[in-house]
């Protein structure tokens, strides 16, 4: 089997490495959720209904 | 020199360069950096659901202290998703066949887990080597069978995700070739091959994601456990 051939493994390990390292996290760190998730008050917040006119 | 159907996971280079060094580096090019602004394209909201989704899942069953492990592990499970999906395409190379890239992967995440739960709580991980309630006459033998149970882990990370992803293509290319010498002399086989040529390759896509997704889940699983 192919795959079984030592020759490339050391150097599939460092190229592996590599990129997982240095590409992936910057692609991932790009999608900030922008709130932190709050904690709600499980009673509801005392919030009074919509008075002002729509425009 | 004659092929056999095993020379499509050799590593194959191309004018020199080693085509997983390809294999590697041009996904990326297909998750684009979100604009600064509020409402970004579908390609780049439908990504940003789909990492933020993950995260959450991925973080479920796990502890405070776990969290930390929390962009590694969504990296490696969209670099695994990635590669596997992209691999089903004709002409293209999966660097996941490779059973090296899988145990450079799987070994030292292993290995992390494990010596994080030596060093921080070795009452702790130590004590995952005996399960509760067991008689007390199965003790040594238990701990002995824990532990080995412990050391293949790592091997069985890496192997399950190589030999399924090699089985799938393997089966794909066999049953592709069957379908072509077929197809003169006997058009109808042919045919129902085709057919099963067609759901191998959505059992495929399926195996590609699902594969991904164990390895990154047992990879917590065993996080979980240590920390």
């Amino acid at each position: 089997m192919p795959q079984l051939n030592p020759d490339p493994w050391f150097i599939i390990l460092i190229f592996t490495w590599t990129v997982f390292l240095t590409i992936l996290p910057n692609k991932i760190t790009f999608y900030k959720i922008p709130n932190e998730p709050l904690n709600s008050d499980p009673l509801g917040s005392n919030m009074d209904t919509w008075s002002w006119p729509w425009y | 020199m004659m092929l056999n159907f095993f020379d499509q996971f050799a590593s194959q280079s191309l004018l020199g360069i080693p085509l997983i060094a390809i294999a590697m580096l041009v996904p990326w090019l297909l998750f684009p950096s979100p604009y600064k602004r509020w409402l970004n394209n579908r390609l780049i909201t439908f990504q940003y659901w789909f990492i933020s989704r993950a995260t959450n899942q991925l973080m479920l069953p796990l502890n405070i202290n776990a969290h930390k492990w929390a962009l590694i592990l969504v990296a490696l499970l969209l670099f695994l998703i990635t590669l596997n999906l992209l691999g089903l395409l004709p002409y293209t190379f999966t660097p996941t066949t490779q059973l090296s890239m899988n145990m450079a992967l799987a070994v030292p995440l292993w290995l992390a887990t494990v010596l994080i739960g030596m060093r921080n709580q070795p009452t702790h991980s130590m004590a995952h080597l005996l399960p509760e309630g067991t008689p007390t006459l199965l003790i040594p033998i238990l701990i002995i069978i824990e532990t080995i149970s412990l050391f293949i882990r790592p091997l069985a990370l890496g192997v399950r995700l190589t030999a399924n992803l090699t089985a799938g293509h393997l089966l794909i290319q066999l049953i592709s070739t069957a379908t072509f010498v077929m197809l003169s002399f006997m058009p109808t086989i042919a045919m129902l091959t085709f057919i099963v040529l067609a759901l191998l390759t959505l059992l495929e896509i399926a195996v590609a994601m699902i594969q991904a997704y164990v390895f990154v889940l047992l990879l917590s699983l065993y996080l979980q456990e240590n920390v």
